[in-house]
C-alpha cells in the first residue's frame, strides 16, 4: 500500500507530508499539495532571515501593539505557552543573543557533527529578564503586543506548531504523517501505528525505534546545526537563557513524544536544557535522551499517551 | 474559564514572577556594588593615611612613587569613555530609525502586497503540478519516519 507524498526544502531543512487517502488517491494528493503550500507560506511569513516576512516586519515595528495574521498570532501564542510550560527555558525572545552567537543570518550548516570539547556542563536557567512573558495576543483585535524592540525568533516552535497546523487539516484522512525538519506529527482515522526512528546525534545508526499511531515526536540537539564562532569555539542554536550563550548541559540530544508538535518541541528543548539529571522529568509522555558521555536513556513513561489512545 | 483568559492570567502571573526576579537581581547587584565601594573606600582611607606619611614603615621616596601611580590611574579613569553610555546612544539611534521607517512603511507595504499577490498566483498555477507530483512521489506506508534535530 502506498500514500501520496511530497518532500521539499522548507524552514531551513527538509519537510515532508504523507497522506493515505484510502480509495481516494486524488483527494490525498490534493491534501499533500495543500499542506506543502501551507508550509511554504508559513516559511515566508515566519522567517527571521527574510526582511520582507511578516515576522521581520513585526520585529522592526516601533509600535507596541501590531496587527498580525492568524498564523503569526498563533506563533506568538505558541511562544508564550512554550515559555510557560518550560518555566522560561524555552525563550523565543533571545534574538540578540543568537545573533551574537553567530546566527544572525540564514546559513548553510556544513553537516559536520561537532561536540564542544570538554566544556564544563551545567543546567540552563531561565533568563532573569524573562522577556517572553511580555508577549501577548489579542484575538479579538487581531493584534500582537510586546515592548518595542523585543524581537521574536520562532526557532523550533514554528516547526512544531506548523506540524500541528497541517495535522489539523488532515485529521479526516485514514492516515497521515507530517515531518517539519525532524519534528513529526502522525495521525488519521485508522490510527495506524508508524515506526519513528530516533536519529543518532553522532551520525551512527538510529538509536531507538518508537511506534506511534497518533501524536508528535520532536528532537532537539546540539550536534547537527553547529558552527565555529568568531572566537573559534563550537557554537549551536540552543541557548542557555540565563547566559545568552550556547548551552552545555551534559545532554546532547533529547527526543520527546507528546500529543502535539508544539508540546513535543517544548519538552524536547526543556529536557536538553535542564541537564542529564532532570531530563527524564521533562518527558512525561516518554522519549530518548542522549548524554554527552554517549549514554542513551529511553524514557518509557508512555502510559498517559497510551491511555489517551495516542500510542500503539 | 476561557482558555485565552486562562493563558492571559498565567502570563500575568509569569510577568509578576519575572518582575520579582528582576527586583531580587537588582537588590543583589546593589548589595554587591555597595559592599565593593565600602571595601574600596575603607582601604583607600588606610592607603591615603599611609602615603601621607603617617605610616612609619613608608619612606618618602616610596610615598612619592605611590602618589604618581594614583595620579596616573586617575588620569586613565578620567579619559576612559563610560561603556554604559553606548547602549543608551544606540537606543536613541534606533528610535530615530523607527520614525523614518514609518514614513517608508506605506510604500513598502504596497510593494509587499504586490509581490505576495504574484507569489500566490504562481502558487495556484503550481497547484495542479504539485498534486501530480504528490502522486508521483508516493511512498510505501511502512517506510519509517526519522526524528532528527530540528
Amino acid at each position: 500500500m502506498s500514500e501520496a507524498a511530497a518532500t521539499f526544502p522548507c524552514f531551513g531543512g527538509i519537510c515532508s507530508v504523507r497522506v493515505s487517502g484510502g480509495g481516494e488517491r486524488y483527494a490525498a494528493a490534493g491534501a499533500v499539495a495543500d499542506a506543502k503550500r501551507l508550509l511554504l507560506l508559513a516559511h515566508r511569513t515566519l522567517s527571521r532571515f527574510d526582511p520582507r516576512s511578516e515576522l521581520s516586519r513585526l520585529n522592526r515595528d516601533p509600535r507596541r501593539e501590531v496587527p498580525a495574521s492568524p498564523l503569526l498570532r498563533r506563533l506568538v501564542a505558541g511562544a508564550l505557552s512554550a515559555g510557560m510550560r518550560s518555566g522560561g527555558l524555552v525563550d523565543a525572545t533571545l534574538v540578540d543573543e543568537i545573533e551574537a552567537a553567530g546566527y544572525a543570518e540564514s546559513r548553510d550548516f556544513d553537516g559536520a557533527l561537532r561536540v564542544a570539547p570538554a566544556l564544563p556542563s551545567h543546567p540552563a536557567h531561565p533568563s532573569v529578564r524573562s522577556a517572553w512573558c511580555e508577549l501577548a495576543v489579542d484575538e479579538r483585535a487581531g493584534t500582537v503586543s510586546r515592548p518595542p524592540g523585543l524581537r521574536i525568533d520562532p526557532g523550533g516552535i514554528a516547526k512544531g506548531l506548523l506540524a500541528d497546523e497541517v495535522a489539523a487539516r488532515l485529521t479526516d484522512f485514514p492516515a497521515f504523517a507530517v515531518d517539519c525538519c525532524g519534528d513529526l506529527r502522525v495521525g488519521g482515522t485508522e490510527a495506524r501505528p508508524r515506526t519513528v526512528l530516533v536519529d543518532d546525534p553522532l551520525g551512527g545508526a538510529p538509536l531507538h525505534e518508537l511506534r506511534i499511531a497518533a501524536g508528535a515526536v520532536a528532537t532537539s540537539g546540539v550536534t547537527r546545526r553547529t558552527w565555529i564562532d568568531a572566537e573559534g569555539r563550537v557554537a549551536h542554536q540552543i541557548l542557555d537563557p540565563s547566559s545568552g550563550r550556547p548551552a552545555h548541559t551534559g545532554v546532547i540530544q533529547a527526543t520527546a513524544v507528546a500529543p502535539t508538535g508544539l508540546l513535543a518541541e517544548t519538552l524536547a528543548k526543556s529536557a536538553l536544557l535542564v541537564g542529564p539529571e532532570r531530563a527524564a522529568s521533562q518527558l512525561p509522555f516518554g522519549g530518548v535522551i542522549v548524554a554527552e558521555s554517549g549514554a542513551v536513556v529511553v524514557c518509557e513513561s508512555l502510559a498517559p499517551l497510551a491511555a489517551a489512545g495516542l500510542v500503539a | 474559564m476561557d482558555p485565552i483568559e486562562k493563558r492571559e492570567l498565567k502570563r500575568k502571573a509569569w510577568m509578576r514572577l519575572a518582575a520579582q526576579r528582576r527586583r531580587a537581581g537588582l537588590l543583589r547587584g546593589r548589595v554587591v556594588v555597595i559592599s565593593l565601594i565600602c571595601f574600596a573606600v575603607l582601604w583607600g582611607a588606610v592607603f591615603a593615611q599611609m602615603i601621607t606619611g603617617n605610616d612609619p614603615v613608608l619612606s618618602a621616596k616610596q610615598a612619592t612613587a605611590a602618589k604618581r601611580t594614583v595620579a596616573s590611574a586617575k588620569r586613565e579613569i578620567e579619559t576612559t569613555e563610560p561603556r554604559e553610555l553606548e547602549p543608551k546612544r544606540g537606543r536613541r539611534g534606533e528610535r530615530a530609525d523607527g520614525d523614518s521607517a514609518e514614513s517608508r512603511g506605506e510604500a513598502e507595504a504596497e510593494e509587499l502586497a504586490a509581490v505576495e499577490a504574484e507569489e500566490v498566483a504562481a502558487l495556484e498555477a503550481e497547484e495542479v503540478a504539485a498534486v501530480e507530483a504528490a502522486e508521483a512521489e508516493a511512498v510505501e506506508v511502512e517506510e519509517p519516519l526519522v526524528t532528527s534535530q530540528s
